[in-house]
């Protein structure tokens, strides 16, 4: 089977950079030496010859550049397939493992599916789980936090910052919540945190903190999930996990399976890199951020997702009154490659949960585009997403006869 | 989600968009933007022939190009109490996926809305 191709000429204005970054060349020159050499092929776990040593030294080293770039120790840093496993190691590791003393969990209805998800199949299996409905904005009030804990409740899992809308969360008022309570451990995925804002693991006093490679200029199929070892925890110690994967006792015995070393050097790197990152390209992209919101705000319409002031410039979230979302996808993406706030392929369109928490209504939550400005992002880019939105926008309405009151929610129902 | 060309053509480049007023003009809708689709048709007729269609869809793309084909291709053309093409018809000019098929009686339905008091209609 082939893949759908893209000439250079035909290719769309990358703005996904949310989904997903292209790898930086010299993280992909990194792994491929590591693949090429005839030195570094070893397996990191064995210690009877210099071949594992080698691979060994070359996991540490990414096991040190990812702990400086999150402020967390070495000896911290678990490698997983990605944030996904990471988020299950640390919803079923810590349920699993605590079982006996508690089995209730707090999240937010705002949070990734690789947490909802589990969050889910855990209440299959038992447990209770008390999901948080945030502000209009996006945002959690810690206090919210502090009024779901009970006696029994073993985890709180919040996000950092929100993969569709770019909110960020105040985890450390969070984490002084579950601290001053004293029952539960905090589990913080910062997929999306990496590069985009500081992050001080141990000063945020978090127990758990999920981490992608791909999301940071490394490649995808690495992550890693950060374990405190605080002997200080709520719990009176360390948190400790129940494993999701056995078969060798790699990682401290919490994820088995042979490291792949060229994807961990990858990631090692890509954090070293987006750690060094300037605060010019933040300004840059922050400057990016607000000339697109001004360019689409002109169209008439526009309603900004989420919270502008406690947000990452790196995220824009619109939706798009009196436009149809399928359609608006599909008149942007030969020119724009963007998300969508919809799964709006299909008569079983499921309009994104995110908006729907933040009280957007179900047209509004599919007529939402999602724009993800990264390195790569210029001027010109944005430049273009204006000019096609300032187009597509108002044609759609045109058909659908929208134009002129602009508001769905505003017009008589036919 | 993929299209087929017609249907890229005609959501790209839909003629006919907009509403008539007039003698003659019957006006039929189906459909709530609300619940994502919502179609109106304006057709003015004559004598049972067709003299000119409108339509206005909030819609998907496969929706709103079987509209605006619908609203080209009858022009000139007799009235009657169908579609000029048959749903099916239209499911396969498109290729329009069989979840999406509700869509296609949307249609049909805002189409003979207008239509079928149209077909006596002698101006």
């Amino acid at each position: 089977m082939s893949a759908p191709s893209m000439t250079a000429a035909s290719a769309a204005v990358y703005l996904d950079h949310a989904s997903t970054t292209p790898v930086d060349a010299r993280v992909a020159l990194a792994m491929a030496e590591v693949l090429n050499s005839e030195t570094e092929f070893g397996n990191p776990a064995s210690v009877s010859h210099d071949y594992g040593d080698i691979a060994g030294s070359l996991v540490e080293q990414a096991r040190r550049q990812v702990a400086a770039a999150v402020g967390a120790g070495p000896g911290e840093v678990v490698w997983t397939s990605g944030a996904t496993e990471a988020n299950n190691l640390a919803l079923f590791g810590v349920a699993h493992y605590y079982r006996e003393r508690g089995r209730h969990i707090v999240t937010a209805r705002t949070e990734h599916k690789a947490v909802l998800d589990p969050c889910r199949e855990l209440e299959r299996r038992g447990w209770q789980i008390t999901y948080l409905i945030p502000d209009r904005d996006g945002l959690l009030d810690p206090n919210q936090v502090a009024a779901a804990l009970r006696t029994d409740t073993v985890l709180v899992s919040i996000m950092h910052v929100n993969n569709e809308i770019g909110v960020v969360q105040n985890i450390g008022a969070i984490a002084a919540m579950c601290a001053r309570h004293g029952s539960a451990w905090l589990h913080v995925d910062a997929a999306q945190s990496v590069g985009k804002c500081p992050i001080d693991f141990a000063g945020l006093g978090v127990d758990l903190m999920s981490l992608s490679g791909h999301k940071v200029y490394g490649p995808k199929g690495v992550g890693a999930l950060v374990v405190s070892e605080r002997k200080d925890g709520p719990r009176g110690g360390r948190v400790q996990l129940a494993p999701l994967v056995y078969g060798g006792g790699q990682e401290r015995g919490l994820r088995a399976g042979t490291l792949a070393t060229h994807q961990i050097v990858g990631m090692g790197l890509a954090f070293e890199l987006a750690a060094s990152i300037s605060s010019t390209e933040t300004v840059r992209i922050a400057r990016l951020q607000r000339r697109l919101w001004q360019g689409l705000a002109s169209i008439g319409g526009a309603l900004r997702n989420g919270s502008a002031t406690h947000s990452v410039p790196h995220l824009l979230n619109v939706s798009f009154e009196g436009v149809e979302g399928e359609s608006l996808l599909a008149a942007v993406r030969p020119h724009l490659a963007v998300s969508t706030g919809s799964a709006c392929n299909s008569a079983l369109a499921e309009p994104s949960y995110v908006l729907r928490a933040l009280g957007r209504g179900e047209r509004l939550s599919e007529s939402s585009l999602r724009f993800g400005l990264g390195r790569t992002t210029t001027d010109a880019d944005i430049d273009t997403a204006i000019a096609v939105l300032s187009r597509e926008v108002p044609r759609l309405r045109n058909i659908a006869g929208t134009q002129s009151a602009r508001a769905t929610s505003a017009l008589p129902a036919p | 989600m993929n299209y087929n060309e017609v249907t890229r053509r005609y959501f790209e480049s839909p003629a006919n968009v907009g509403e008539l007023s007039g003698p003659g003009v019957f006006r039929g809708a189906a459909g709530k933007r609300e619940e994502g689709t919502w179609v109106q048709f304006d057709l003015q007729c004559v004598s049972g022939t067709l003299q000119a269609a409108r339509f206005l869809a909030f819609a998907c793309p496969h929706t709103i190009a079987v509209s605006a084909w619908l609203a080209e291709q009858s022009v000139g053309k007799t009235v009657t109490r169908t579609l000029p093409e048959s749903v099916q018809e239209l499911r396969d000019r498109f290729d329009v996926p069989v979840d999406k098929m509700g869509r296609l009686l949307i249609i049909e339905d805002a189409w003979l809305a207008a239509a079928v008091p149209a077909i006596d209609y002698r101006g």
